[in-house]
C-alpha cells in the first residue's frame, strides 16, 4: 500500500502576464521525508513555494495538502490544515521581542474563542511552554528579550525557522534557510533541519549542493520553471539535463 | 426641468470635472512618486486663487495666472526640498503630517494675508457673458477653463507617457532607487514633480476662482475631492484620475441640480461602491 | 496588576496623581477635555500604534456619538449610563461599516478613504440642519446626573464633571491596557510589523484590523459622548477634520505605541492650544509649525523627549525604539517583559 502523499502538485502554473514563471509543475512529497528543490536563480522554486502556501493564486494545476485541495486557499488558513513556510528574505517581526515572534506564531493555532482574549496573553502557560521549547530548540534561548531586527543575520535566519515551526505544521516549507550564513552557522542550520525530518515533513529549497546531496531523501529539480528531473541525490547527479541545467557548475 | 437645465448640470460637471481630474493628475503624480497623500495639495490649490487675487490686479489675468502656477510650484519645490526630502527614509506617515503640518500653516497664513471673509473674482473682460451653444446658453469662461484644464491635463499626459523625462519620472516610480543607481539625478526629478504637481493645483485654483469664489476654507473642502478622483482611479494612474475627475464632477454636479443636500454625499457613495466593485481603482494596476 | 514590575507601578501612581493635580493647574473643564481626548487619542493610539493603520477621520466616530447622545437627552431625557452605552454602541458600529470599507486598502489610501468618510458624515451635519443645527451645532444638551441605584449624584458643576470624567477615564484606560495586555496587542503589533508573516502564521489579517479599528471606534464614541455633556452643545467642529487631525497630533506628539504617550499627547496639545488661543486666535499657525517640527525633528514626540532628558541623567528607562517610541514587548508600560 503505498502511503498518502502529504503535499501532491498537479500540473502547477504559474503567469505573470506573458511570463510563465511555473510550467506544470507536478510533485508528490512522502511524509516524514526530506524533500529538496534545487535548480539554478529564477527558475520558480520560490514562486512554487508561493503558489503552494497561498501567497500567490495560480494559474493553472492544483494543491493537494494531505489529500485536502488546497488550491487558492489563503495564506492564513493553511497553517491551521498544518503547512508552514519560510521565507528566502527574513521575514520576521522586527520590532517585536524575539520571544513575541515565536509567541505569536504559536498562538495562532490555539485558537482559545473569544472569551480568551478577555485573559492576558502571559496567562496562555501552553503557549509560552511551546515558545520557549522553539526558541531553545533553534538556539535563540538567550536572546528572548531582543528585539528580531537587534539579531544577527544567522541569528535571524533561525529566528525564520523557529516561527515558521511555532505554527506546529505536520509540513514545513523551508526556503534557503542557510542563505548568507557563514560556514559554521551553516553547520548549526542543517543540524536544526536534520533534526527535524521524521517529526515533520520538509520540503527545502536549498542552493548548497552539498548539503542538499547529503540530507535529502529525494530531490526535484526545476529549470525555467518546468520541474526536468527528480529522484535520489546519486540519480540527479548523474542526470545529463540537470548538468546542462546547472551549465556544468558544480558545488 | 428641462433639457437646457440637465445640459448646463452636465456642462457645469466636466468643468468641475475637469479641475477635479487636473487635481487628481497632480496629486496622484506625487503620490506614485513619493507614496503620500498630499494634505497640502487643497491648501495650495487655495493659495493659487488667492495670489491670482492680488497678482491679478497687477498683471492682468494671463500674468496673474502665470504669478499663481510659479509661486505655488516654487513652493512645493520648497516644500519637497526642505522638508520632505528628509523624510524619504522614514515611514511614509510622517511626509503626510508633514504636508497637514504645512495645510495649517498655509490657511491661517491666508487668512493672516487675504483676510477670513470670502471673496468674489470676476473673469477678465474678453470672456466674460455667455455664449449661445443650441441646447443652452452657458457661461463664455466657464468653458474656457474646461478647455484649458483639458489641455493642461492632456499636456500632463503626454509629457509622463511620451518624453524621456516622463520616462525617467516613471522610471523612479517603478523603483527609485535603482534609478538613482542608474546615475540618474532622482533627486531633482522628485523635487521637480512636486513643483508641477502642486503647481497645476495652484494654477486650477487661479482659473476656478471666477467661478466658485474665494474662502479660506476652499483648500480643505476641495481636498476630500481630489483624494477621491486618486482612489477612485486607481494607483498612479493618470487616465485613472482624469477619469474618474469627470466622473466625480459630473456626478456631484448632476446631484446638485436633482437634491443638493446629498450632492457631497453621493460622490462618497460613489467611492465607496467603487471601492468595493473594484479594490485597485477604475484603472489601477493590482 | 502589577506583578513586581516597579516601573510600571510608578507610572500608575504618577498618573493618578496627574489626575488628582490636574484641575489645580489648569481649568476644571480643560482638566476635562484633556481625559475625554486622552480616551480619544489612545483609541487612535491603538490603531496607529499597536496596529500600523492611520486613521485621519476619528472624528466621524467622535462626533456621531455626540450628535447621537446629544439628540437622546434632549428628546427623550435618556439617563447618562443609556447615552454612554450608545455612544460607545453608535461608535463601534459606525466604525465596523467604514472600517470594512477602509481595511481593503492599506498605507495611504487607507488614510485617504478614512478622511474621506470623515469629510462624507461631516458634510452630511452641516447640511443637514434640522437634525445637527449645522454650523450652529446641536444646543440645549442637558447634563444628567448620574443615577446609580437608589443614589443620584449631581454632575452639574465642572468639578463634579471632572471626578465623573476622570473616572470614567480610568475605567477607559484599565479596558485598553487589558486589550493591549491581551493576545490581541501582540496580534495588532504583529500586523504592524509584518501582515504577510501575520498571515504566514495563521491570522486573518483583515478580520484583526477590522477588530481593533472598531474598537477604537467604541472608545472613540464614548468620548464623544463625554464630549458631548462638556459644554452642553455638540459643535460642529465635533465631527470634522479638525478634531481628527487634533487627534493625531496627540498620538504624535505624545508618541505612538504605548499607552502613556497619547495622554501626554493630548495633556499636551489641549494645554498649549488653550494657552495660544487666549493669546492668538491664529493658533492653528502654530499648532502646524509644532507640527513640522515635530515631525522633522522629534519623530518619537514627547515620549522619547523625556526619554532623552532622562537618559542625559543617566537613567535607563524601558528599551525603546528611538523613531518609534514602540516598546519591545506587548506591555502596556513598554517594559521588556520575559
Amino acid at each position: 500500500m503505498t502511503e498518502e502523499a502529504i503535499l501532491r502538485t498537479e500540473g502547477l502554473t504559474c503567469d505573470f502576464g506573458a511570463l510563465r514563471a511555473v510550467n506544470g509543475v507536478s510533485l508528490s512529497v512522502t511524509p516524514g521525508t526530506l524533500h529538496s528543490v534545487i535548480g539554478p536563480n529564477g527558475s520558480g522554486k520560490t514562486t512554487l513555494f508561493n503558489l503552494i502556501s497561498g501567497e500567490l493564486r495560480p494559474t493553472g494545476g492544483r494543491v493537494y495538502l494531505e489529500g485536502r485541495d488546497v488550491t487558492g486557499v489563503a495564506s492564513h488558513d493553511l497553517p491551521h490544515l498544518g503547512l508552514a513556510r519560510c521565507f528566502q528574505r527574513t521575514n520576521v517581526f522586527p520590532k517585536l521581542t524575539t520571544y513575541d515572534n515565536v509567541w505569536v506564531a504559536a498562538f495562532s493555532r490555539h485558537t482559545p474563542g473569544a472569551l480568551g482574549f478577555l485573559k492576558r496573553a502571559s496567562d496562555f502557560a501552553s503557549v509560552d511552554a511551546e515558545a520557549r521549547r522553539i526558541l531553545d530548540a533553534v538556539g535563540l534561548a538567550h536572546k528572548v528579550a531582543a528585539p528580531a531586527e537587534t539579531l544577527s543575520h544567522g541569528q535571524q535566519r533561525a529566528l525564520e525557522v523557529g516561527v515558521t515551526l511555532a505554527s506546529s505544521p505536520r509540513l514545513v516549507l523551508l526556503d534557503e534557510p542557510t542563505q548568507g550564513l557563514a560556514p559554521e552557522a551553516t553547520q548549526h542550520m542543517t543540524r536544526l533541519v536534520q533534526s527535524l525530518v521524521g517529526r515533520y515533513t520538509i520540503l527545502l529549497i536549498e542552493h548548497k549542493m552539498r548539503i542538499v546531496m547529503s540530507i535529502s531523501n529525494r530531490i526535484s529539480v526545476m529549470a525555467f520553471g518546468e520541474l526536468i528531473a527528480e529522484g535520489t541525490a546519486d540519480e540527479v547527479r548523474d542526470n545529463r539535463d540537470v548538468q546542462r541545467a546547472y551549465l556544468g557548475t558544480r558545488r | 426641468m428641462n433639457v437646457a437645465f440637465f445640459a448646463g448640470a452636465i456642462l457645469n460637471g466636466l468643468v468641475t470635472g475637469m479641475l477635479y481630474a487636473l487635481m487628481g493628475v497632480g496629486l496622484s503624480l506625487i503620490l506614485g512618486l513619493l507614496n503620500i497623500p498630499n494634505f497640502a495639495h487643497g491648501v495650495l490649490y487655495a493659495l493659487g486663487a488667492y495670489v491670482m487675487i492680488s497678482a491679478g490686479k497687477a498683471f492682468g489675468f494671463l500674468g496673474g495666472a502665470l504669478t499663481a502656477l510659479a509661486v505655488v510650484g516654487l513652493l512645493g519645490a520648497v516644500i519637497e526640498y526642505f522638508g520632505v526630502r528628509r523624510l524619504y527614509r522614514v515611514h511614509s506617515d510622517y511626509i503626510l503630517l508633514l504636508s497637514f503640518g504645512l495645510s495649517l500653516i498655509l490657511t491661517e497664513s491666508i487668512i493672516l494675508v487675504w483676510g477670513p471673509v470670502g471673496i468674489t473674482s470676476q473673469p477678465p473682460a474678453f470672456l466674460t457673458g455667455g455664449i449661445d451653444l443650441g441646447v443652452t446658453v452657458y457661461p463664455k469662461y466657464r468653458l474656457a477653463v474646461m478647455f484649458i484644464t483639458t489641455a493642461l491635463v492632456l499636456g500632463c499626459y503626454l509629457f509622463v507617457t511620451r518624453t524621456r523625462y516622463g520616462a525617467i519620472l516613471r522610471a523612479g516610480i517603478e523603483d527609485k532607487d535603482m534609478a538613482a543607481a542608474l546615475g540618474i539625478n532622482i533627486r531633482r526629478v522628485f523635487t521637480l514633480t512636486f513643483a508641477v504637481g502642486t503647481g497645476l493645483a495652484g494654477l486650477g485654483g487661479a482659473l476656478m476662482s471666477p467661478v466658485r469664489g474665494l474662502l479660506p476654507t476652499m483648500g480643505i473642502d476641495i481636498l476630500p475631492f481630489a483624494f477621491v478622483v486618486v482612489v477612485l482611479g486607481g494607483l498612479g494612474s493618470l487616465p485613472g484620475a482624469i477619469l474618474a475627475g469627470l466622473l466625480v464632477g459630473v456626478v456631484q454636479s448632476l446631484m446638485t441640480a436633482i437634491w443638493a443636500p446629498g450632492a457631497d454625499a453621493s460622490v462618497f457613495a460613489l467611492m465607496t461602491l467603487g471601492i468595493i466593485a473594484r479594490p485597485q481603482g477604475l484603472l489601477g494596476r493590482r | 496588576m502589577f506583578e513586581g514590575r516597579p516601573g510600571a507601578f510608578l507610572r500608575f501612581v504618577l498618573l493618578l496623581v496627574a489626575i488628582v493635580a490636574l484641575p489645580l493647574a489648569v481649568r476644571p473643564v480643560v482638566a476635562s477635555e484633556i481625559w475625554i481626548f486622552s480616551i480619544a487619542a489612545m483609541a487612535l493610539n491603538l490603531i496607529f500604534g499597536y496596529t500600523g493603520m492611520l486613521s485621519f477621520g476619528q472624528a466621524t466616530f467622535f462626533g456621531l456619538a455626540a450628535y447621537t447622545s446629544g439628540l437622546m437627552m434632549i428628546h427623550w431625557h435618556a439617563p447618562l449610563l443609556v447615552v454612554l452605552a450608545a455612544g460607545t454602541l453608535v461608535g463601534a458600529l459606525a466604525a465596523a461599516a467604514v472600517g470594512y470599507v477602509c481595511i481593503q486598502r492599506v498605507g495611504t489610501y487607507f488614510i485617504m478613504l478614512t478622511f474621506g468618510f470623515n469629510q462624507m458624515f461631516f458634510f452630511i451635519a452641516y447640511k443637514w440642519t434640522a437634525v445637527t443645527g449645522g454650523d450652529d451645532g446641536l444646543p440645549g444638551i442637558p447634563r444628567p446626573p448620574l443615577a446609580l441605584g437608589p443614589w443620584s449624584i449631581s454632575l452639574e458643576t465642572s468639578v463634579r464633571y471632572y471626578v465623573f470624567v476622570a473616572v470614567v477615564f480610568l475605567l477607559a484606560f484599565y479596558a485598553m491596557k487589558r486589550i493591549v495586555d491581551s493576545p490581541l496587542g501582540v496580534i495588532f503589533q504583529s500586523i504592524r510589523e509584518n501582515p504577510v508573516r501575520a498571515a504566514a502564521v495563521g491570522y486573518d489579517v483583515k478580520w484583526y484590523k477590522w477588530i481593533a479599528f472598531t474598537l477604537a471606534g467604541a472608545f472613540t464614541g464614548f468620548a464623544g459622548v463625554l464630549y458631548s455633556m462638556m459644554f452642553g452643545i455638540v459643535p460642529l467642529e465635533s465631527i470634522s477634520w479638525i478634531i481628527s487631525g487634533d487627534i493625531v497630533f496627540m498620538v504624535l506628539i505624545g508618541g505612538i505605541g504605548n499607552l502613556y504617550g497619547p495622554l501626554l499627547g493630548a495633556a499636551a496639545f489641549k494645554w498649549l492650544s488653550e494657552a495660544i488661543s487666549v493669546l492668538w486666535n491664529r493658533w492653528p499657525l502654530i499648532l502646524g509649525v509644532a507640527l513640522v517640527l515635530v515631525v522633522l525633528f522629534l519623530r518619537g514626540g514627547l515620549v522619547e523627549a523625556f526619554a532623552r532628558i532622562r537618559g542625559a541623567f543617566g537613567g535607563g528607562g524601558g528599551r525603546r525604539d528611538a523613531d518609534e517610541g514602540v516598546p519591545v514587548r506587548v506591555g502596556a508600560e513598554g517594559e521588556a517583559r520575559t
